[in-house]
């Protein structure tokens, strides 16, 4: 079976719509919304829950995959708007932008509570 | 309606010599049970017999008569002057392909992307003929059925703003042909088609714009079957990666 190189890239961007279909609306409004107006113990709490392992892998997975996702749906519609020829550049800019959200989001992860 | 009520249609015209075209106005007689393609063959009939365009069925099955109706991809056989009426109506060759005159457009290459995914059935052992047909259960049949029913129209393809970008992209319909193949439990041709359908500028072309899906007169929804196709690739993709996967 023949294949092109935009298949990884796009099963990336899949799984990415997938996850933050599934998870972001709900994590945002738990973060950004819930949270914030619950004072210190709140703080706490979401502290000691992505302590947890298990629950920092897979906020790992979601971040990175749904980077890739707006990485790969950022770059096509650039192309659509006439940047086709462009679409060397656009993938390193894109997927060089995506791949510096996950490292930063593995560091975050790694790190967290032990500093 | 006032009797002797007319409508205007502003047809674009444009002979093969000219670089490009214009648009001429006609005032046709207003009828609430005319279509388009109605008042085209009236104006070829009675008012300017040069007119070119293409139709035959007249019933949406044959795909020949598709054009630009008010800058919309459309069947000119399935649609209502009352839909516009009293406002005029413009009418365009199909968007993105070369004009070979008038409204009529140039197929050539539609027809070679076409033939470039071999959409006949392709058997890797061909039974003798004594040993009776291909059986298919209704399931089966079920699997594919939807992508046969494309009229080749092209609508799909002038409602597609890829198209219009990247000239050699396979597009919405020969896709849809392909996992019509693909998809039927007879054929075992995936393997060959790949080589056309798995580029980028086969399913790895389409943006997900879904236009063509909202087009389509005869519901192929060529957007799904690109999206399955993509589906079907990766998996394969993946599974080749395995230590146990088939290569
Ligand atoms: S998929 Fe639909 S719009 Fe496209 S050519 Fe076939 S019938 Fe026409
Ligand atoms: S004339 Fe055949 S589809 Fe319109």
């Amino acid at each position: 079976m023949h294949h092109s190189k935009e298949v990884f890239w796009w099963s990336l961007f899949s799984a990415g719509g997938v996850m933050a279909a599934l998870f972001m609306p709900a994590l945002m409004v738990a973060t950004g919304v819930i949270l914030p107006n619950r004072g210190p113990a709140a703080h706490a709490q979401i502290h000691e829950t992505v302590s947890f392992w298990p629950v920092r892998i897979l906020l790992f997975v979601i971040l990175f995959l749904s980077f890739f996702h707006c990485g790969h749906r950022v770059k096509h519609i650039l192309m659509d708007l006439g940047l086709r020829r462009a679409s060397g550049a656009l993938a390193v800019l894109c997927y060089g932008g995506a791949s510096v959200g996950t490292l930063a989001a593995a560091y975050v992860l790694a790190t967290l509570g032990s500093g | 309606m006032a009797r002797g009520a007319t409508i205007k249609l502003d047809v674009f015209r444009c002979r093969p010599e000219d670089e490009r075209g214009t648009f001429r106005s006609y005032d046709v007689p207003y009828r609430e049970h005319w279509v388009v393609l109605d008042a085209l063959n009236w104006i070829k009939d009675y008012m300017d017999g040069t007119l070119s365009y293409r139709w035959s069925c007249r019933m949406g099955v044959c795909g020949s008569c598709g054009m630009m109706i008010n800058g919309q991809p459309a069947l000119s056989c399935a649609v209502f002057l009352k839909s516009y009426y009293p406002n005029s109506i413009r009418v365009e060759p199909l968007s993105y392909f070369p004009v070979d005159r008038d409204l009529m457009i140039d197929l050539e290459g539609f027809l070679a992307k076409l033939k470039s995914i071999k959409p006949w059935i392709i058997h890797e052992d061909e039974k003798p003929l004594e040993a009776g047909e291909y059986l298919q259960t209704p399931g089966e049949l079920a699997a594919f059925k939807q992508y046969s029913m494309c009229i080749n129209c092209m609508l799909c393809y002038a409602a597609c703003p890829v198209v219009g970008a990247e000239e050699d992209f396979l597009g919405p319909a020969v896709i849809a042909l392909a996992q019509r193949y693909n998809l039927d439990s007879r054929d075992q041709g995936a393997e060959e088609r790949s080589v056309a359908i798995d580029a980028d500028e086969g399913i790895w072309g389409c943006t997900f714009v879904g236009e063509c899906t909202e087009v389509c007169p005869k519901q192929v929804d060529p957007a799904g079957a690109i999206q399955r196709a993509k589906v079907a690739s990766a998996k394969n993709w993946y599974s080749k990666l395995l230590p146990w996967g088939e290569r």
